[in-house]
C-alpha cells in the first residue's frame, strides 16, 4: 500500500505542493528536450535524404563543438573560429559522401548503419588525437552569447532559468525555420525532397545523388556544431557527450525517422518526461533513472503506435 | 508427397473455400469492395484484372495477412476468425508472391527445407546435437524436398544461394517451396510475371502437373489471358476492386463487362 | 593443390549435410583442436594463456551470442554487454549462495537466468522491427548496467560494488580465484566455447536456424508460410542471451577475476558489435576471426611502436585505435560486407580451383 502510495500518489502531491519547483523541473526538461530534439532533427535530416541511420550524428556534435573550442584555443579569433568549423564540418560531408556512402550505395541499411558506427570511431579517435582527450570549456562569451540566469517570482516561489537555455530554445526555433524553408522553398530543397521518396527517380530526373547527400551531411554538421556550441555552452565539451546523444534514438521513435516535426515533439516529451521521473520517482528507486527512461518511454509508446507519433500507418505489401 | 485425395472431409469438386461479401479497405481507401467466390477443391481457379483490382489483396486475405473489415471466409467448411497468417499456413494454405520472395541469403535447398518448417516436430535438445531423432527428421524432410527438386529440375541449383539466381528460376525455386508445405492450397501470385514464352509453358506445365499429380487446388492470378484461358477451370474477374465476372474461360470471354473492362468503353 | 574434393561422393543425405562435407576441412578442423586443446596449454606462456587465449575465446562466444541475434535473426543489439553482465552477476549469486554447487552448473545456470532476462526485453520485438528495435536493446542496455550500480542485494552488499570471483575448483583443481592457473582456467574455457560452438552450429544448420534466416531474410513471407515470427525472434533473443551470459560469467570468473558495473557498459557492446561485423554476419568461424582481429588489434598496436623502436604514447596509440577500428570497419563493409569469414571462403575457393582462374 505504502509503495503503491508512494508511485502513484505521492509525486502528484508533490507537484501540487510546490508548483514553482514543477515550473522549475518543466523548464529543465524542455531545455534538455531542445538539444534531443536538435540531435534527432541532424539524424532525420539524413535518413530522409539518404536512408541512412546515422549513429554518428552525437559524436559529430562533439567533434563540431571541440572543432571550434580547439581552433580558438590555438589562438584563432572566435568567429574565424566558428567559419573554420563550418569548413571542417563541409570537409566531413564531403569525405563521407566520397569515402563512404558513394561505395556503399545500394548496400542493405544494416551495412550502411555499421559504416556509421566506423565514422563514429575515426571521428572519436581523430578528435582525440589532434584536439585532446580532455574536457574543453565552451568559449559561450567569445561569440557572445549570453551568460547568468534570470529569476521569476512566480507560484510562491523562484523560477530560475539560465539565459544560455532560452538563447538555445530562440536559435533553436529560428534554425529549424529556416531550414523548413530551405526544404519547402528551394530548388536544392525541392531536390532533396524527391531524393527521399526514391532515390532511382530522382536520378531518373538528373538529381545528384552525390551532390544532395554531400549537402543534406554539411546541414546536419551545421546542425552538429549549433547543437555542440548549446550543449558545450551547459556543461562541456568532451565525448562523454557521446552517451547522452544516444538519447536521440528513443527521441526518434517517438517522433518517427522521418518527420521534423516528429523529432521536436519527441524531443521535448522525452526532455520533460525524463527530468519528471528523475525528479518525482527517482528518488523511490535510489535515482539515477535518467539514464534508462528514456528509452523506456519510448518502447512504452511504441508498443502503442509502432509507427511513431507523426508516421502513418504503416501498411503491410507483399 | 502425399497421394492426391487423401483429404480431411472435402471431396473433389466441392467448396473448399468461400469468400462471402469481403471488404477491405487501408484508411479511406478501398481494396476490395463486396466480393464473393468460391473455390471448389481440385480446380483450378483464376483470378484476373487490371492492375490495381485488388487481386494481390484478395489474396493476402485469403490466407490471412489482411483482415476484412466485412464479409467472412469459410474454409473446409469452418468460418474464420481474426488470425495471425501462420495459422492458415497451417491450415494448409501457401503461397507464392508477385516480387519474389525467397529468402535471398539462404540456399535452394535450405529455401525448400524452410517450407517444410512446419511438418518438423523435433525437440530443441535434440536439435542442439543434430544427432538422434534431430538427424533423422531432417533427412526424412530432405528426401521429400529432393522429391521436389527432381519434380521441378533445379537439381542443379540446389546449393547455390537463391539471391545469385535468374528470375525464372527463383519464381521456380518459389512453387518448390510453396509445394514443400503440401499444400491444400495452392495460391500463386503472378507466377509467370516477367518470363519468356519458353519459361512460361515451363511453369504452365508445372502448375498442370501439381494440379493433376497431387490433386491441389490452385487459385491464380495472372496477366497472360492466353495463359490464364488454358489453365484454369472457372475465372473470376475484379476491376477497381468488385467482382464483374465469375464463370468459365468461355463464359468471361464472351462478357461484355470484361471486354469493357480490358479494352475500354467507347464514350 | 591439397585442397581437393574431387573423388569425395556423397552416398546419403547424411553425408552430404555434415557441416564439413570436405575432407580436408574435417583434418583442418582436428588440427585446430588439437592445437587448442594439447599444444598451447602445453607450450603456452602465462601472458599468451590468459592475456591472449582466453580473452579471444570469451569475446568469440559473446560474438557467437550477438551473431545469433544479429548475423542470423537480423535482429540489432546493441545490449549485449548488458546480458554479459546479466550472466556475470547471476552466477555470482548463485555460487555465492550455494558454494557447494561446481561452478560450471553455476555457469550454464547464470546463461539460463540470462537467457530470461534476454527474452524479456525480446518481447517488443513482436510489434517493433528493424532500428526501432535498437531502442529496446539499448533500453536493455542502460537499465541492466544501472541495475549493477544501484542494487546492493546483486553485490552481496559489498562497499566496493564490485563483484569477485571466490575460490572454487573443478576435479579438485581451482579454476577460479587467486590460485587458478592459467592453463586450468584456459582448459575450462576453451572446453565451454567448444562444446557451445558446436552446439550453435548445429542449432543454424539445421531448423530452428532456417527459420531465424528466414525471419531475417523475409519474415512476411516466414510467417506465411508457417513461421511464428514472435516464439522464433524470442528463441533468438534467449539463446543468444544464454551465450552472452555464460560469455560474462567466464570473463568475470575466469579471466578478471572480478568486475565493477563499468565492465558491461556500452562501449563493450559496441565492441563485440564490431568482432560480429568484421568476422562477417552470419557465420560463426567469423564471430572467432572477429573477436581475435579487435582484441588483438590494440594489443598489437601497443607491443609494434615499441618493438620498431618509434616512442608513441599510450595515449595516442589509443587514439589511432580508434581511428584504425573505425577505419577497419568502413573498408570492411565496403570491400566484403560478409566479413573475415567471406574473406576465408573465398580464399579456399580459389585454392580448389588452384592454379587455373576458374
Amino acid at each position: 500500500m505504502n509503495l503503491l502510495y508512494a508511485l502513484f500518489v505521492d509525486p502528484w502531491v508533490q507537484m501540487g505542493q510546490a508548483p514553482d519547483l514543477l515550473v522549475q523541473t518543466l523548464w529543465e526538461g524542455l531545455v534538455s528536450g531542445v538539444l534531443y530534439a536538435l540531435i534527432a532533427l541532424g539524424f532525420v535530416l539524413i535518413f530522409k535524404a539518404s536512408g541512412v541511420f546515422n549513429f554518428a550524428q552525437g559524436i559529430m556534435v562533439v567533434f563540431a563543438a571541440l572543432t571550434l573550442v580547439g581552433f580558438y584555443e590555438m589562438g584563432v579569433p572566435a568567429f574565424l573560429a566558428l567559419a573554420l568549423a563550418v569548413g571542417v564540418m563541409f570537409l566531413l560531408a564531403v569525405t563521407v559522401e566520397r569515402v563512404v556512402l558513394r561505395p556503399l550505395v545500394n548496400q542493405p541499411d544494416i551495412i550502411l548503419f555499421m559504416a556509421t558506427f566506423g565514422i563514429t570511431y575515426v571521428l572519436i579517435g581523430l578528435g582525440e588525437l589532434i584536439f585532446g582527450g580532455n574536457p574543453k570549456r565552451m568559449i559561450t562569451e567569445q561569440l557572445y552569447l549570453p551568460k547568468g540566469a534570470v529569476e521569476f517570482k512566480i507560484l510562491g516561489g523562484f523560477v530560475s532559468l539560465q539565459k544560455i537555455d532560452i538563447a538555445a530554445a530562440i536559435i533553436a526555433a529560428i534554425m529549424i525555420a529556416v531550414l523548413a524553408f530551405f526544404f519547402q522553398k528551394t530548388r536544392i530543397g525541392r531536390a532533396l525532397r524527391a531524393v527521399a521518396d526514391s532515390h532511382k527517380a530522382a536520378l531518373s530526373v538528373g538529381i545528384s545523388l552525390n551532390q544532395i547527400w554531400a549537402i543534406v551531411w554539411f546541414t546536419a554538421g551545421i546542425v552538429a556544431l549549433v547543437t555542440g556550441i548549446m550543449w558545450g555552452a551547459r556543461s562541456e565539451v568532451s565525448f562523454a557527450l557521446q552517451v547522452i546523444a544516444l538519447k536521440a534514438l528513443p527521441v526518434l521513435i517517438l517522433g518517427g525517422f522521418t518527420s521534423v516535426p516528429g523529432a521536436i515533439v519527441g524531443g521535448l516529451i522525452i526532455g520533460i518526461g525524463e527530468k519528471l521521473g528523475e525528479f518525482y520517482w527517482g528518488p523511490l528507486v535510489g535515482g539515477g533513472i535518467e539514464s534508462w527512461l528514456a528509452y523506456f518511454i519510448a518502447l512504452a509508446f511504441l508498443l502503442f503506435r509502432p509507427q511513431g507519433l507523426f508516421g502513418e500507418k504503416i501498411i503491410e505489401r507483399i | 508427397m502425399r497421394a492426391p485425395g487423401s483429404d480431411k472431409g472435402v471431396a473433389a469438386g466441392d467448396v473448399l473455400l468461400a469468400v462471402d461479401n469481403v471488404s477491405l479497405n487501408f484508411g479511406g481507401v478501398k481494396a476490395i469492395t463486396d466480393v464473393s467466390f468460391d473455390i471448389r477443391k481440385g480446380e483450378i481457379r483464376a483470378i484476373i484484372g487490371p492492375n490495381g483490382a485488388g487481386k494481390t489483396s484478395m489474396l493476402n486475405v485469403i490466407n490471412g495477412f489482411y483482415h476484412p473489415q466485412q464479409g467472412r471466409i469459410t474454409y473446409r467448411g469452418e468460418t474464420r476468425q481474426k488470425m495471425r497468417p501462420y495459422v492458415a499456413a497451417s491450415q494448409g494454405i501457401s503461397r507464392t508472391f508477385q516480387n519474389v520472395a525467397l529468402f535471398k541469403g539462404m540456399s535452394t535447398l535450405d529455401n525448400i527445407m524452410a517450407g517444410r518448417t512446419l511438418k518438423m516436430r523435433g525437440s530443441f535438445f535434440w536439435q542442439l546435437f543434430r544427432h538422434g531423432p534431430a538427424m533423422r527428421e531432417e533427412i526424412e524432410h530432405r528426401k521429400v524436398v529432393e522429391e521436389i527438386i527432381d519434380f521441378l529440375e533445379i537439381q542443379a541449383i540446389r546449393k547455390t544461394p537463391v539471391g545469385k539466381l535468374p528470375y525464372g528460376l527463383q519464381k521456380r525455386v518459389e512453387l518448390g517451396r510453396a509445394l514443400a508445405m503440401e499444400p491444400d492450397l495452392l495460391l500463386l501470385d503472378e507466377p509467370m510475371a516477367g518470363m519468356n514464352l519458353e519459361e512460361k509453358e515451363d511453369m504452365s506445365r508445372f502448375i498442370i502437373d501439381v494440379n493433376n499429380q497431387y490433386g491441389t487446388t490452385i487459385a491464380l492470378i495472372e496477366h497472360d489471358i492466353g495463359v490464364v484461358m488454358d489453365l484454369s477451370d472457372r475465372i473470376v474477374v475484379l476491376e477497381y476492386g468488385r467482382k464483374i465476372a465469375d464463370g468459365t474461360p468461355d463464359q468471361v470471354k464472351s462478357d461484355q463487362t470484361v471486354i469493357d473492362a480490358y479494352l475500354g468503353v467507347p464514350h | 593443390m591439397f585442397y581437393r574434393e574431387a573423388g569425395q561422393y556423397k552416398t546419403s543425405y547424411a553425408a552430404d549435410m555434415a557441416v564439413f562435407p570436405i575432407r580436408q576441412d574435417r583434418i583442418g578442423l582436428a588440427v585446430i583442436l588439437f592445437t587448442a586443446f594439447v599444444l598451447i596449454p602445453a607450450f603456452g606462456n602465462q601472458f599468451f594463456l590468459s592475456s591472449v587465449m582466453i580473452p579471444t575465446l570469451v569475446f568469440a562466444l559473446a560474438a557467437i551470442g550477438l551473431n545469433i541475434l544479429t548475423g542470423y535473426t537480423g535482429l540489432i543489439s546493441l545490449g549485449t554487454a548488458a546480458f554479459m553482465g546479466v550472466g556475470a552477476y547471476a552466477c555470482y549469486k548463485l555460487t555465492t549462495w550455494f558454494p557447494g554447487v561446481n561452478i560450471i552448473v553455476w555457469i550454464i545456470a547464470s546463461g539460463f537466468v540470462s537467457a530470461f532476462v534476454g527474452a524479456m526485453f525480446g518481447l517488443p520485438s513482436l510489434r517493433i522491427k528493424g532500428f526501432y528495435l535498437v531502442v529496446a536493446t539499448l533500453a536493455a542496455q542502460f537499465f541492466l548496467q544501472w541495475c549493477f550500480g544501484r542494487i546492493p542485494w546483486l553485490v552481496n552488499y559489498n562497499t566496493s560494488g564490485a563483484i569477485e570471483a571466490p575460490e572454487r575448483f573443478l576435479f579438485g583443481i581451482p579454476i577460479t580465484g587467486a590460485n587458478a592457473t592459467p592453463e586450468s582456467r584456459y582448459l575450462v574455457v576453451l572446453g565451454v566455447v567448444a562444446l557451445m560452438t558446436w552446439f550453435a552450429s548445429n542449432l543454424v544448420h539445421g531448423r530452428v536456424g532456417r527459420a531465424w534466416m528466414a525471419v531475417r531474410d523475409m519474415d512476411i513471407a516466414a510467417e506465411l508460410m508457417g513461421i511464428r515470427l514472435l516464439t522464433t525472434k524470442l528463441l533468438a533473443f534467449a539463446v543468444s542471451s544464454f551465450y552472452c551470459g555464460v560469455s560474462g560469467a567466464l570473463m568475470v570468473f575466469l579471466w578478471y577475476g572480478s568486475a565493477e558495473p563499468e565492465v558491461f557498459v556500452i562501449n563493450q557492446s559496441f565492441l563485440i558489435l564490431f568482432m560480429v561485423i568484421i568476422g562477417g554476419l552470419g557465420s560463426l568461424v567469423g564471430s572467432f576471426m572477429g573477436a581475435a582481429l579487435i582484441y588483438m588489434l590494440p594489443i598489437v598496436l601497443r607491443l609494434l611502436p615499441a618493438a620498431l623502436g618509434v616512442p608513441i604514447a599510450a595515449a595516442t596509440v589509443e587514439h589511432l585505435q580508434f581511428i584504425i577500428v573505425g577505419v577497419l570497419i568502413i573498408v570492411f563493409l565496403i570491400a566484403e560486407p560478409h566479413g573475415l569469414a567471406r574473406l576465408w571462403q573465398t580464399g579456399k575457393q580459389k585454392l580448389r580451383i588452384w592454379p587455373f582462374p576458374y
